[in-house]
């Protein structure tokens, strides 16, 4: 990316005015977001009753008083949840926040990895190809999200039930990647149409087969818009719980977003690991955003001189 | 062959299979029920297996296993949702089992049905009054002396003498029955809302708040920190409240609910039961009946006590010297004999949602308590369908082949283009093996169930049976039967609102994302990365605390929104009291969740727009806002749009936000068309062939937008041509 | 090196004719240039050519073998593109190297053929950039590059230079025909710039509509073109038409009249269609054709008058010493028997002048 002439001579204040707006856009964001830590910090289990988000240090300070002997109080009070959501183990003792957090990764990710190369597939074919019914096909994508999914899942259930599915991780990586794919497919093409066919004909000129082309061309040139739909249909997999909550029946196969509904009962919620929980689960949206980030902005652009 | 080897041969091998128990439980109640387990196992070498699952999933899981004959042998639920289980027939009978004398009488009484008994009841749940015992030496035994206690804790402002969910019917019953009310018509039989004692009570209640005895819009959350912080002294709430009281800090006792001076009658809560239901589709009915009664009696029953806090239902458990000395289970069954069990009838269900609706009335202002009863009438008649005259499928189904017939007619007599088909179409093929396996997975996982959805949307479900009543729902959705179009529960009020709700939202999302997509992919701009990976936390976190937490944010007196504009000098606001302000509330939320991912969107579009493209403009002098309108917004529709699109039509079925923050407060006006269907189906006695038909035409409306739509993503693409 | 023939080639696109049946015969080493308006249809030749687009009609050989079932990668063709459509994510080593890549070629070969195309293209310096980084003319070299290391026996250009400035342009087509001598390969060029044409063609095949109008050598195709869209297109400024009429001996028309040339065919009778190059007029006291003078094109060495008469504008060529202003009035003569005889129609070609013993200079814009 060339520095254009202006953005080189942007004045001093312009870039404070920028920065102020974003830091103030950040300090909105977040502040939703300290309530959850403080929640997550605090070491009653309970939401507090004042429009301050910043952790309640005294209630630190007493806990930390109350037990003396840990080595570092004030933050084994202040991490005790954090403590408490990882260090959950089933009746025979194996680690189950481990385990479901293993489940998670496993079943986010596969399920984006078929997603992907489902979609991405399809979407290029919807770009690209000429073939009765294409409208149609996109069209009726979109009609798939129309329908309120929670009507859907006595029937999606029966169907699983007959594929031999149910209770399996198995099962849940295809409802989820099946469930993203219109997002997907939609956005790829969308992608994809913005790609110079004139970079696909020099490739077969080049000697390129179809595949050939595809992969190392068209795909090359799409990151920004395989980034978005991976961080998509990840989060579409990572924080579901009804359908996994649903379709599992076994505590050792439960994803985490159903672990952490657990701190939600029917009378009481145990804020502080719901809190905690909630926190933890999103480590690795972030890390994943973080690691995609660079493709997102990446792309075409790709090599441009650094500014 | 198989059988026979499977049959009796294996049958009688040492260890039967074990059996699957499922419950909702947390904490100790969760961790004396695996002790009990524990225990049956002991004692009859049958193992246990155990699955907790999340409250809000475990309804429909157990609807959906069950019949499936995948669900568990036992399962532990309140006593509710009786009648719809076993219209579902999920539970089976236990009165082959069950010692009725090992039960107070009416824990078992809310356990039957048809003139059976449904399951194990394990404990009671009722309301009683905590009180702070620093702060309030000794219990009111009536009103008056509540009142003048009440006077003498509250300070107006930050002190309650007084806090309990106070918009929540269950929480309100206490006072109807206590001001002599009857929540139905003994002659009929049917819920009565419009009577003085529904009037008066609500009137005392509306006076509390109005002297801030007690808290206005309490949540659960808010109660219990405020006992704990010492700011109310006393709650009502039931057993669950007792481990949630920080007892390093707070001494308490519980009492009974006063009685009302006025009347001299006992505020009666309700009484729930928990119950051990067994599975009629248990492989082993006899041991799962064996568990199950396990569970409610002996020793089970006192680790509930111990390790839950839960009141046990079984007799036997009182006389052991553990329970006798056990303050808090004392009170309780004290209390537990004047409460009354909560009917499991229809009609009951009946209730809840018109009861809520005059009761927020009241509270919140807009409504005097003397309407209120009218107000909950109508609902109660609007809610409650009749249920829709039998349809012949024989016209639907003949008008269905006729469409199929002319669809055929119109393919074979359309004008024949004059190329050839594999001319016009060269890569049909190639398209096909392309299209395959994502169309196969959609189809399957996708298409198949939402067109059962469809279906049922001609059906009528009752008592566990569909019925085929054709058009019947939709004729009843778009009459607007009993309400005028310009009410929330009318569907063109509810349509509007719709509408209304994903324009604002969907133009909010891309406007801030693209705003700040723009301002984030500048390579001189320092921090860009930090930036960016902050701005996407609303995202990453699960929506489902974030939302909370932004309804607290919105509380009219704890609520940081209300700070901030007290701070600023401006009045605060009474968010959920008027339409504009709760969907407003909503709206904030929504854009508050939704803009990083148009933000990342834009991210990876803008990447498309050649930069020399911008370099050229400079040249030829274009001001930044010209190069935007000129350049960035048509490049960018293409790789835009899918997520515009997109995001307008889950933004119109997004009802988790309205249902968290606003939950559809004022009475259903900030309700969005799924969230009213989610409310047929789900709170409104299961009317799933009345919701499928509200989604239908949720999908038919979309449908329209997509036609829309379609020109736009045409003219896109021709950017590019 | 190798030859192409094209018979009867035809191309649609949906119910739009857009190729309309091309014969056409190029040969080995040739340097082929198709020139025509813009949408006259020959990108879409060339892609026939190159096999991008499935021909409907007629048939495609190449070195005597039918081409038009095979693909692309196995016709022994590459294509230049008017966009150069490089892979904007791979350096310009990458970019030049993925052909050879693809067909597995052992790799110090592939090196051996990138170092020397770029050589040869002067882009040893910028092996490692990205497309993005690449002023307009080193892109164009980069897709040559792209090309050449194929060594492929037929090369495809679709108008390589029009986005080039014009000292780009004018370098750009040195070094094309610097390629030529040294490849020696088939080169099939497209382009509506005729400038292009005459300097770098063996031969031009001037397009119109879809139809081949005619293919020659370009002096050729200036001196005899074969009807009036040739003799228009080529030459700057264009051609001068005017209606006329034979009788007897004179042509005449709208308010000229001028002796017929001597080797035009008796036959030829009736109405006809004049075509008289500004180069071969000279403003002259007695000339045949009067009118004002509308504007004046003063290019240092000489000029060109532009001449309402009543048969029509004319534009006259004028040496540096003759002074003309908007609004003379002045006449005009043809040089010797400089004029060209179409059908009135202009779709075929009478009578050319004879070459004259001094070439004129032929003028055209660059
Ligand atoms: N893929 C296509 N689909 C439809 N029409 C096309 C296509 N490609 C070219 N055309 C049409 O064919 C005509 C000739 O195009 P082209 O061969 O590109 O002309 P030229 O290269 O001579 O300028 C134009 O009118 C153009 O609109
Ligand atoms: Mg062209």
């Amino acid at each position: 990316m060339s520095a254009t002439a202006s953005t080189r001579t942007r004045p001093l204040w312009r870039t404070l005015a920028i920065h102020l707006a974003l830091i103030v856009t950040c300090l909105v964001t977040l502040y939703p977001v300290l309530w959850v830590v403080k929640l997550a910090v605090s070491p009653a289990e309970q939401m507090s009753a004042s429009a301050n988000p910043l952790p309640d240090l005294q209630a630190i300070d007493a806990c930390a008083a109350a037990s003396p002997h840990s080595a570092w109080p004030r933050l084994s009070c202040a991490l005790r949840h954090f403590a408490e959501v990882t260090t959950t183990t089933t009746s025979q003792g194996t680690w189950l926040f481990g385990r479901q957090l293993l489940n998670s990764l496993v079943v986010s990710t596969v399920s984006t990895l078929i997603g992907l190369v489902l979609a991405v597939t399809a979407a290029y074919a919807l770009s690209r190809f000429r073939f009765p019914g294409k409208q149609l096909g996109m069209q009726s994508l979109l009609v798939t999200q129309m329908f309120p999914g929670t009507l859907m899942l006595v029937s999606l259930y029966a169907i699983l039930e007959r594929l031999r599915l149910l209770d399996t991780l198995t099962g849940l990586v295809l409802v989820y990647a099946t469930t993203s794919l219109p997002f997907c497919v939609w956005m790829l093409k969308g992608y994809f149409d913005t790609i110079p066919r004139e970079l696909e004909e020099a490739a077969t000129m080049d000697g390129a087969s179809s595949l050939q082309t595809f992969v190392r061309v068209v795909l090359p040139l799409a990151r920004p818009a395989l980034a978005v739909t991976a961080l998509f249909s990840f989060l579409n997999a990572w924080n579901e719980y009804i359908l996994a909550a649903t379709l599992l029946n076994d505590e050792a196969s439960f994803t985490l977003p159903v672990a952490l509904k657990r701190y939600m009962g029917e009378y009481t919620v145990e804020w502080g690991k719901f809190g905690a929980g909630a926190l933890i689960v999103s480590v690795p949206v972030m890390a994943l955003f973080f690691a995609l980030q660079k493709h997102l902005v990446g792309g075409l652009t790709a090599g441009g001189v650094k500014g | 062959m198989l059988v026979a080897f499977s049959g009796p041969a294996f049958a009688a091998d040492e260890r039967p299979a074990p059996l699957r128990l499922w419950h909702a439980y947390r904490g100790g109640e969760e961790e004396a029920l695996e002790q009990s387990a524990r225990l049956f196992t002991q004692q009859t070498g049958i193992e246990v297996q155990l699955l907790g699952v999340p409250y809000d999933a475990f309804s429909s899981k157990l609807q959906s296993a069950i019949p499936h004959g995948v669900g568990p042998d036992v399962f532990i639920f309140n006593h509710e949702r009786l009648r719809s289980f076993r219209q579902m027939g999920i539970v089976a009978g236990t009165d082959d089992f069950i010692t009725p004398g090992d039960y107070l009488p009416n824990a078992l009484a809310a356990l039957r049905l048809e003139g059976r008994t449904w399951g194990y009841p394990l404990s009671l749940k009722n309301l009683a009054l905590y009180v702070n015992r620093d702060l309030v030496p000794k219990a009111p035994r009536t009103t008056q002396e509540w009142e003048q206690q009440l006077t003498r804790l509250s300070n107006g402002k930050d002190r309650f003498g007084l806090a309990y969910e106070s918009g929540d019917f269950y929480l309100h019953a206490p006072f109807l029955f206590g001001f002599g009310g009857a929540l139905f018509d003994p002659d009929t039989g049917r819920a009565q809302f419009d009577t003085g004692p529904m009037a008066r009570s609500l009137a005392f209640v509306k006076g509390l708040q109005d002297r801030h005895y007690i808290p206005s819009e309490a949540s659960g959350a808010l109660v219990k920190s405020l006992f704990n912080d010492g700011k109310a002294a006393m709650v009502i709430s039931g057993p669950w409240f007792a481990g949630e009281i920080d007892t390093m800090r707070i001494r308490y006792a519980v009492a009974p609910l006063p009685v009302v001076s006025e009347t001299g009658l006992p505020m009666r809560p309700f009484l729930g039961v928990e119950a051990a239901y067994v599975s009629p589709n248990s492989k082993q009915p006899e041991q799962a009946q064996a568990l199950a009664r396990f569970l409610s009696v002996g020793d089970a029953a006192l680790l509930r006590v111990k390790l839950g806090r839960q009141i046990p239902a079984n007799v036997a458990a009182y006389e052991t010297e553990q329970v006798r000395g056990d303050p808090l289970v004392a009170s309780f069954r004290e209390t537990a004999q004047h409460a009354m069990p909560m009917p499991n009838t229809l009609e009951m269900s009946r209730v809840w949602e018109p009861m809520k609706l005059a009761l927020r009335g009241v509270l919140q202002g807009g409504v005097s308590p003397g309407e209120a009863g009218l107000l909950a009438e109508r609902r109660y008649r609007a809610l409650n369908r009749e249920r829709p005259p039998d349809a012949s499928p024989w016209p639907w189904i003949a008008g269905g082949v006729l469409l199929v017939v002319g669809a055929v007619v119109w393919a074979v007599r359309r004008p024949r283009p004059k190329q050839s088909f594999q001319k016009r179409y060269p890569d049909t093929v190639r398209a096909l093996a392309y299209l395959a396996p994502a169309a196969a997975g959609i189809l399957v996982l996708v298409v198949v169930p939402l067109a059962i959805g469809i279906g049922l949307s001609v059906f009528h479900y009752e008592g566990g049976q569909y019925t085929f009543v054709g058009s019947a729902n939709f004729v009843d959705i778009v009459a607007s039967r009993g309400y005028r179009i310009t009410e929330p529960l009318s569907f063109y009020f509810t349509l509007a609102v719709t509408v209304l709700w994903a324009t604002v939202n969907v133009s909010l999302h891309v406007s801030i994302g693209l705003a700040l997509a723009l301002l984030l992919k500048d390579p001189l701009l320092r921090f860009r990365g930090v930036y960016r990976v902050l701005l996407i936390v609303p995202w990453a976190v699960p929506n489902y605390i974030t939302a909370m937490m932004w309804k607290g944010m919105f509380h009219r007196q704890f609520g940081a929104v209300n700070a901030l504009l007290d701070a600023l000098g401006i009045e605060p606001v009474s968010w959920f009291t008027h339409w504009s302000t709760a969907f407003a509330a909503n709206v904030a939320t929504n854009t508050w969740l939704g803009f990083p991912f148009m933000m990342v969107v834009a991210l990876g579009a803008l990447q498309s727009i050649p930069h020399d493209l911008y370099e050229a403009a400079e040249v030829d002098g274009a001001s930044k806002w010209t190069q935007f309108r000129r350049i960035t917004l048509p490049l960018l529709r293409p790789a835009l749009l899918p997520a515009v699109i997109l995001g307008t039509v889950w933004t119109f079925n997004m009802f988790n936000v309205i249902y968290i923050v606003s939950g559809g407060e004022p009475g259903g006006a900030t309700d969005i068309l799924v969230s009213d269907a989610y409310r047929w189906a789900f709170e409104r006695n299961q009317q799933y062939g009345f919701a499928a038909a509200y989604s239908v035409l949720i999908f038919l409306v979309l449908l329209g937008y997509s036609a829309f739509t379609r020109r736009l993503t045409r003219a896109s693409e021709e950017v590019y041509a | 090196m190798s030859e192409v023939i094209l018979s009867g080639i035809q191309k649609a696109f949906g119910d739009n004719l857009i190729v309309k049946g091309v014969d056409l015969q190029i040969r080995s080493g040739e340097f082929l240039v198709m020139l025509g308006p813009s949408g006259c249809g020959k990108t879409t030749l060339l892609r026939l050519i190159a096999g991008l687009e499935q021909i409907d009609e007629g048939e495609l050989r190449i070195n005597g073998r039918r081409m038009n079932e095979v693909p692309p990668r196995d016709r022994d063709v590459a294509m230049v593109f008017q966009s150069y459509a490089l892979y904007p994510h791979m350096t310009v080593r990458e970019n030049m190297a993925f052909g050879l890549t693809l067909r597995k070629m052992d790799k110090a070969e592939i090196a051996r053929r990138v170092q020397e195309a770029a050589q040869l293209l002067e882009l040893s310096d910028l092996l490692d950039r990205k497309p993005k980084q690449l002023s307009g003319g080193q892109r164009q070299r980069v897709a040559m590059g792209r090309a050449i290391v194929r060594q492929p026996s037929i090369f495809l250009f679709d108008e390589p230079l029009s986005n080039l400035d014009t000292a780009l342009r004018v370098q750009m087509r040195g070094e094309l025909a610097r390629l030529h001598r040294r490849l020696k390969a088939t080169m099939i060029y497209v382009t509506h710039d005729q400038v292009e044409a005459m300097t770098l063609a063996t031969r031009v095949a001037v397009f119109n509509g879809g139809l081949l109008q005619q293919c020659g050598e370009p002096l050729e195709l200036y001196h005899r073109p074969a009807n009036r869209f040739v003799g228009g297109f080529l030459g700057s400024p264009s051609m001068n038409f005017v209606a006329a009429s034979r009788t007897g001996a004179t042509l005449s028309g709208q308010g000229f009249s001028l002796p017929a040339p001597a080797d035009l065919d008796a036959e030829v009778r009736g109405d006809l269609l004049l075509g008289l190059r500004p180069q071969d007029l000279r403003i002259a006291p007695d000339g045949v054709f009067r009118g004002e003078v509308e504007a004046v094109e003063r290019l240092g060495f000489d000029g060109f008058a532009f001449i309402r008469t009543e048969a029509g504008s004319i534009a006259a060529r004028f040496d540096k010493g003759v002074d003309v202003k908007v609004g003379d009035r002045v006449a005009v003569a043809p040089v010797g028997d400089a004029v060209h005889v179409f059908t009135a129609d202009g779709t075929k070609a009478l009578r050319h002048p004879s070459l004259p013993s001094a070439p004129t200079t032929v003028e055209m814009a660059s």
